[in-house]
C-alpha cells in the first residue's frame, strides 16, 4: 500500500512530502526522505523492544504491562520530588498528559529543550524573536546565514526545502541568486557550499556578534584587526552583505547555543537581526533537533507559562533552567524518581547526572532500547510516532503538522500509557 | 535583642532542596509566632520544626533586633533571607541557592560558599560571603531587564560567571576571581572585581566597572578613552566606555586585558 504525504518524525524540518509503501505490515519502501529519515523508516521494526522488561538482581526479565505500570505508579506517587525528563520524541498529545501528571504529582517536568535550544529561549525571554516561517524564507530569503548549524549532516534536506536549492516565488533565480554564509569552527559540509565561511576560534561567537553589531551601526573604528580569528576584512564584507540583502534569514544551531556564553550568543546574535532590520529585513530561526522538542515548548508554555524545566514542587509553576532543568538537578541529586519518556538522556548527559539515575529508581518508555536502558528499572515499549502512532508535532519554525500513523504495530501509543498511569495517580491522589 | 539559633536536624535525603523563604527575621520576633513557620522539602510542606531545631536566647520587639543563626547542612536551604527588610542573619557553613532575593534591608553574612543567585535582584541592605559565590551571584532573574538596584554584595573568595548580570544599582565587590560575563548588561551601579575575569561588561548600558586583575577576552566593542591612575595605591588603569553595540554609556577601567584574537 502506498502512503503518500507521510511526515517524517526524525528532525525538526518535519518534511512532509514523503511516500511510503508498506506490505504486509513491513515498510518496504521510502521516497522523498534524506538518509536519516530513511534509516528510522526502513530500520524501525529491527530494534523495537517487544515487551515491557524489568530489572531484577539476576538480569533482564520481561514484565506484563500491569505490572509495568503498578510499579511506574508505585514509584512516582512515593517520591518527594519525582523527574518527568524527555518528551521531544512524541506527540503533543502525550506531552500534555506530562505536565498535567508533573502537577498532580509535584514534581519536575524537562524536555531535550534544556540541553539543545533552550538558550535560544533564555534569550528570547530577554529580547524577543523576530522569527517567520520556513515558507518565507524559501519565497524570499536571497541571504541565508548558517551560524553554529551543520545542515548537511543534520537536517539533511532543510536546504533543498527551504533555502539553498529550492526555487522561491519572489525570487528570479533564486538557486543562483540566494548567497549562503556559514559560520562555523572547523569547515563542515555545509560549509563548502557556502559563498561565505567564517572560520571563527572556538568560544569566540559572542566577541564576532558584537563586532558585527557596531559595524552595521557604522561604528567599526574600535574593531581590532581579528577577532576570535576573523579578520576586520571579513567581518566589514559580510556586514555589507547582510545590509544589501533583501531578505536575510539567519539559522543557528547547537555549535552557538551551547558553547560558552549559551544565551547571550543567541541574545546578541538577535540584537544583530534586529541591528540588520534598521536596514533591510532579516529573521532568525533555531535549528531544532528532535522532531517535536518545539512542540514541547509549546504545549508546556499554553498549560504552564513556561516553555520547559517547570517545578511543580509547590504546586504551582515555577521556572529557572539552571536549577529546575534536569541535567542540573539530577547532578545535585535533587529528585528522588524520574521517568524517562521519548528520549536517550544517558546518551547525552553527565557523568554525574546519569549516575544519580541508576541511583534513582527510574522508569522509561520508549519503543527502542537505548543506553539510558541500562540505568533504568523498568522499561515499556510504545509505538513511534509516526510510524505506528499519530499526533502533533510543532516544526522548527512553530508549524504545528499533524503526523500520520501509517501501520499498526500492535503496540500501545505513549498517550495511552501515559493516560492510564495519569488515571491511577489521579484516583490515588483524588484529584 | 533576640539571638535564634537554627540546628539542621540531619535528613534522611540530605539532597532534597529546602525551599525555607520563612527564614527572615521579622518572622522571629514573636517566639510563638515560629510554630506556625513552614518549609518545602520537596513536595511536602513540613513545620519548621521537623527540619531545624530552634534555640531562643533573649527578646526583641523589633525585626532590627533579631540575629538568626544558621548551624549544620545548610547547603541545599534556598532562598533564606528571600524579601528580608530588616535583621541580621549569619549562616555558619554553605547556602543554598537564592539566598538574599529581593531583599530591602538588613544584613546576611555567609561563612561558607553561597550557591547560585545569591542577592538576586536585591534592593538594599547588606550581603557578605566569607566563601566563593557560585554563578549569578547579584544578577537578575530570568527574562528580568532589571537584576539587582542597591544595596552592596561583597564575595571574599571567587564568584561564577554571570556575576552582576543586569546590574541597576548598588555596589558589587569580588575580591577574587570571576567568571565568564561577569556585568554583562549592566545598566548602572558599581561593580569591582579584584582578580581575573572574562568578558566582562559585555553589553552594558550604563554602570561603572573596575577590574584590577586581567580581563581575558576582551570584548571588542568598548572604545578606549584614556589611561588613568585609580585610588589610594594608584593602579594604572585603562578607561573605556561602551559597550558601543548596545550604544552603550558604562565606563570600565581595566588594569590589564586581552583581546580573543
Amino acid at each position: 500500500m502506498l502512503h503518500e504525504d507521510v511526515v517524517c518524525p526524525f528532525c525538526a524540518c518535519l518534511c512532509d512530502d514523503l511516500k511510503v509503501e508498506t506490505d504486509n505490515g513491513t515498510i518496504v519502501k521510502v521516497d522523498n526522505a534524506c538518509d536519516l529519515g530513511n534509516h528510522k523508516f526502513l530500520t524501525d521494526d529491527d530494534h523495537r523492544l517487544k515487551e515491557p522488561i524489568r530489572r531484577t538482581p539476576s538480569g533482564w526479565t520481561s514484565a506484563t504491562l500491569q505490572h509495568a505500570i503498578d510499579r511506574t505508579v508505585e514509584i512516582l506517587l512515593g517520591a518527594d520530588r519525582p523527574l518527568l525528563y524527555g518528551w521531544s520524541g512524541t506527540h503533543g498529545e502525550a506531552q500534555s498528559i506530562g505536565v498535567h501528571m508533573a502537577e498532580v504529582l509535584g514534581g519536575v517536568i524537562d524536555s531535550t529543550t534544556s540541553v539543545c535550544h533552550g538558550p535560544s529561549i533564555l534569550a528570547i525571554q530577554e529580547v524577543g524573536h523576530p522569527g517567520c516561517t520556513l515558507g518565507q524564507v524559501k519565497n524570499r530569503a536571497d541571504l541565508v546565514v548558517y551560524w553554529g548549524a551543520n545542515p548537511i549532516e543534520a537536517h539533511p534536506r532543510h536546504m533543498s526545502r527551504y533555502t539553498t536549492y529550492t526555487d522561491g516565488f519572489f525570487l528570479d533565480r533564486a538557486f543562483k541568486e540566494r548567497k549562503v554564509i556559514v559560520v562555523d569552527i572547523r569547515r563542515t559540509q555545509t560549509a563548502e557550499v557556502a559563498d561565505e565561511f567564517i572560520l571563527i576560534k572556538k568560544g569566540g561567537d559572542y566577541a564576532v556578534l558584537s563586532a558585527l553589531r557596531a559595524i552595521v551601526r557604522g561604528k567599526s573604528d574600535m574593531i581590532p584587526a581579528t577577532v576570535a580569528g576573523v579578520t576586520k576584512e571579513q567581518l566589514l564584507r559580510i556586514a555589507e552583505m547582510c545590509k544589501k540583502a533583501k531578505f536575510g534569514a539567519f539559522f543557528f544551531g547547537m555549535g552557538i547555543t551551547q558553547t560558552q556564553g549559551k544565551y547571550k550568543n543567541i541574545r546578541n546574535a538577535i540584537e544583530l537581526v534586529d541591528e540588520l532590520n534598521r536596514h533591510t529585513k532579516f529573521t532568525l530561526t533555531p535549528m531544532r533537533g528532535h522532531y517535536n522538542v518545539y512542540g514541547f515548548n509549546e504545549v508546556c508554555t499554553w498549560m504552564t507559562g513556561y516553555p520547559y524545566a517547570v517545578d511543580f514542587c509547590r504546586g504551582m509553576a515555577f521556572y529557572n533552567p539552571g536549577e529546575t532543568s534536569a541535567v542540573d538537578i539530577l547532578a545535585r541529586k535533587e529528585c528522588d524518581a524520574c521517568l524517562v519518556v521519548a528520549s536517550d538522556p544517558a546518551a547525552h548527559f553527565p557523568k554525574d547526572a546519569v549516575r544519580h539515575l541508576g541511583e534513582i529508581p527510574t522508569v522509561q518508555i520508549d519503543p527502542y532500547p537505548n543506553t539510558t536502558t541500562a540505568f533504568c528499572e523498568l522499561q515499556i515499549p510504545v509505538a513511534v510516532t509516526g510510524i505506528d502512532a499519530q499526533g502533533t508535532s510543532y516544526r522548527m519554525d512553530g508549524v504545528p503538522i499533524r503526523v500520520k500513523s501509517i501501520l499498526n504495530r500492535g503496540y500501545p501509543t505513549d498517550t495511552d500509557i501515559l493516560g492510564e498511569i495519569y488515571r491511577r495517580i489521579k484516583e490515588a491522589k483524588r484529584v | 535583642m533576640v539571638r535564634v539559633i537554627l540546628d539542621v536536624k540531619p535528613r534522611k535525603n540530605p539532597f532534597l532542596p529546602v525551599e525555607a523563604e520563612c527564614l527572615v527575621p521579622k518572622n522571629f520576633v514573636d517566639e510563638r509566632e515560629p510554630r506556625d513557620l513552614s518549609v518545602w522539602v520537596g513536595n511536602k510542606e513540613r513545620r519548621l520544626e521537623e527540619v531545624v531545631t530552634l534555640t531562643r536566647e533573649g527578646t526583641a520587639t523589633s525585626p532590627e533586633d533579631v540575629e538568626l543563626v544558621l548551624r549544620g547542612d545548610t547547603s541545599r536551604f534556598k532562598r533564606v533571607g528571600e524579601y528580608m527588610e530588616a535583621g541580621r542573619i549569619t549562616i555558619e557553613g554553605d547556602i543554598g541557592m537564592h539566598c538574599g532575593n529581593l531583599m530591602k534591608g538588613g544584613m546576611i553574612v555567609i561563612h561558607g560558599n553561597a550557591d547560585s543567585w545569591l542577592a538576586r535582584e536585591m534592593v538594599g541592605g547588606t550581603v557578605r560571603c566569607n566563601g566563593d559565590a557560585h554563578h549569578y551571584c547579584a544578577s537578575g532573574y530570568r527574562g528580568e531587564k532589571r537584576g539587582m538596584r542597591g544595596g552592596e554584595v561583597e564575595v571574599m573568595g571567587n564568584a561564577g560567571d554571570f556575576t552582576a548580570e543586569y546590574l541597576t544599582g548598588g555596589s558589587v565587590t569580588i575580591h577574587g576571581n570571576s567568571g565568564d560575563l561577569t556585568g554583562v548588561e549592566m545598566a548602572g551601579g558599581t561593580l569591582i572585581v579584584h582578580g581575573d575575569c572574562s568578558r566582562v561588561c559585555a553589553n552594558m548600558t550604563g554602570g561603572t566597572g573596575y577590574v584590577y586583575g586581567m580581563v581575558h577576552h576582551m570584548i571588542p566593542t568598548f572604545r578606549f578613552r584614556e589611561t588613568a591612575i585609580i585610588g589610594p595605591e594608584k593602579v594604572k588603569m585603562s578607561v573605556f566606555e561602551g559597550d558601543i553595540a548596545n550604544r552603550g554609556k558604562g565606563t570600565l577601567f581595566i588594569k590589564v586585558y586581552k583581546y580573543p584574537l
